[in-house]
């Protein structure tokens, strides 16, 4: 029997006076799952983690956190959520180590057991040689950890990640990527919103996608992707300049080119026609073929191709 | 029991936090005590009759300044949404801010006494009566800067709405005089007000005599007046937090 979902969200609807920020959003939460709920800015992602949070009251709908209502219960829900808001919002005058442990404070942990989670996090963030550095002296990233370890200071069946890796540089975003898959891990459910898609693919299990307050498509990502199986995406590096308009008008077969790192991102309908239709174009051009490759759509193309879809649809809801 | 230990542990970090840095210290300190000292070179006969009301003035000032002042900042930093975030009913939310903002405001106004003690012989004739008029002033005015600040973005906005409660309370309390001296409608406006049994019961401490016959009356008064600010005030950070 499959366990019941540790979220369940079934017709939340929330307005901002004449601004319908959701409409009817339906989607549940497996325990131990990772979440991605994607859409563009101002889709309704942070209003949907600040209700769930019980920062928010909804106007109508249900919302079930571990069997338990945020709006009934909001203090029970509150012991059983960690949320990380897209700013790292800590307090800056106190170290790293009296943040985690006021935090634990807050959440009713005994004070031999804050200590003690707050060295393990600290050690687990490899923050433990900044403990006694204030929290504002830290850099984005440093924060950013810092914010999520407090955010598991009670140990939390669900974690509420907003963004989390926006604005951090490579080697900050892939270490936070190894620490949510880590904490993941470990049982806790995530539920992420984030803009990099990528990141959503690598990550995720489940993936929400959200435009204008509605959901327009749920379940793993590669049943999204199926959505836009029909396109085949060949990625091609010419030796020499060329123009899209060049590579459309030689090869009937390319439906749309696109730049994309130092290569040309093709969609084509037909892999081999168009490919025979390149190799003819290189040839009399002399431009050398560098590199081919032929690849499907990725989840950042089926979010593309959704959103695309939705954003020409006429608004339901003014 | 917990959500109290809770609150406790809101008012400790709060003290560390801000109340006790030494700038917000001197604040404190320093304007009630140059008022008292040109009210004592004035007249050192008369300085003890407007003693209460000052201090009393200067709790309503200091206290709901910082509880405002403090819970706008956090606002704009994000952290009052960590806060919010936490397992908490928003009574022990409050109540955890007011203490510390009260604790404040207890500290620096027992460092003026002593100093006024020390160096201008002032002494108290009812130290528990006096203790309790600084406590629930402390208590009382923070619950209202709270309240200020959870209805506004900025920390200015906070400070002009409190202004408009502020400056009329002074003029109905009978905080320059004593409160048998003001006009009769005046007297009836001033119980009204939270700062009249404030400053009566600061007077009993100082002076042993009172606008009251029974110091039941302001205690209760007042009383009253915490249980109202504290449910009012936790509504309001319920509404603002969940808008």
């Amino acid at each position: 029997m499959e366990p019941p979902p540790i979220i369940k969200v079934s017709g939340l609807t929330k307005a901002y006076g004449p601004l319908q920020a959701l409409q009817e959003v339906h989607f549940t939460v497996g325990p131990g799952d990772i979440l991605a709920y994607l859409g563009p800015n101002g889709a309704g992602k942070t209003t949907t983690i600040r209700i769930l949070s019980g920062l928010l009251d909804r106007d109508a709908g249900e919302v079930e956190i571990c069997g338990r209502d945020v709006a009934v219960e909001p203090v029970a829900v509150k012991r059983l959520i960690g949320v990380v808001p897209d700013a790292s919002n800590l307090y800056p005058e106190l170290s790293c180590r009296r943040n985690l442990e006021y935090l634990g404070e807050l959440y009713g942990l005994s004070r031999p057991r804050r200590q003690a989670r707050a060295g393990e996090l600290l050690d687990l963030f490899e923050l433990g040689d900044r403990a006694t550095a204030p929290f504002g002296n830290l850099s984005r990233g440093l924060k950013r950890r810092l914010t999520i370890a407090a955010a598991l200071m009670h140990d939390p069946e669900v974690l509420f990640l907003d963004e989390p890796t926006t604005g951090l540089d490579v080697l900050s975003a892939r270490t936070l990527r190894d620490l949510i898959r880590f904490i993941n891990g470990q049982g806790t459910t995530v539920f992420l919103t984030t803009h990099n898609l990528q990141e959503a693919e690598a990550l995720c299990r489940q993936v929400v996608i959200l435009i204008k307050g509605r959901v327009v498509a749920q379940g793993t990502a590669a049943t999204i992707r199926e959505r836009v199986r029909r396109l085949n995406l060949l990625e091609v590096a010419l030796a020499g300049q060329v123009t899209a308009e060049q590579l459309r008008r030689a090869c009937p077969g390319v439906l749309a080119a696109t730049p994309h790192d130092q290569a040309w991102r093709l969609e084509v309908a037909d892999v081999h026609a168009a490919l025979a239709q390149l190799l003819a174009f290189s040839e009399a051009a002399g431009l050398r073929l560098e590199a081919v490759n032929s690849t499907g759509a990725s989840l950042e193309d089926a979010f593309l191709e959704i959103l695309q879809e939705n954003l020409n649809k006429p608004e339901a809801i003014p | 029991m917990i959500q109290l230990r809770q609150a406790l542990a809101i008012s400790r970090k709060d003290v560390e936090s801000y109340y006790g840095k030494p700038p917000l210290i001197t604040w404190g300190l320093l304007f009630p005590a140059v008022l008292m000292l040109a009210l004592y070179v004035k007249d050192p006969g008369t300085y003890l009759a407007i003693a209460p009301g000052i201090i009393a003035m200067t709790l309503l000032f200091g206290n709901t300044s910082m509880a405002a002042i403090v819970v706008t900042f956090e606002k704009r930093a994000g952290t009052f949404e960590r806060l919010l975030l936490a397992p908490l009913t928003h009574e022990t939310m409050v109540l955890g801010k007011a203490v510390s903002a009260a604790a404040y405001g207890l500290a620096t106004s027992l460092v003026l006494t002593a100093g006024l003690g020390l160096f201008l012989g002032l002494r108290l004739t009812q130290p528990l009566f006096f203790a309790l008029g600084l406590a629930a002033g402390g208590l009382g005015f923070s619950l209202l800067g709270l309240m200020a600040a959870v209805m506004v973005r900025e920390v200015f906005e906070a400070m002009t709405l409190m202004n408009f409660f502020r400056f009329p309370l002074l003029f109905v309390s009978g905080v320059f005089m004593p409160l048998a001296h003001l006009p009769g409608w005046l007297q009836a406006v001033a119980l009204a007000s939270p700062l009249t049994y404030v400053a009566e019961l600061l007077r009993l401490g100082i002076t042993g005599e009172s606008y009251f016959p029974s110091p039941a009356t302001p205690a209760l008064a007042l009383v009253a007046f915490l249980l109202c600010s504290w449910f009012l005030t936790a509504a309001l950070f319920r509404r603002r937090a969940s808008q």
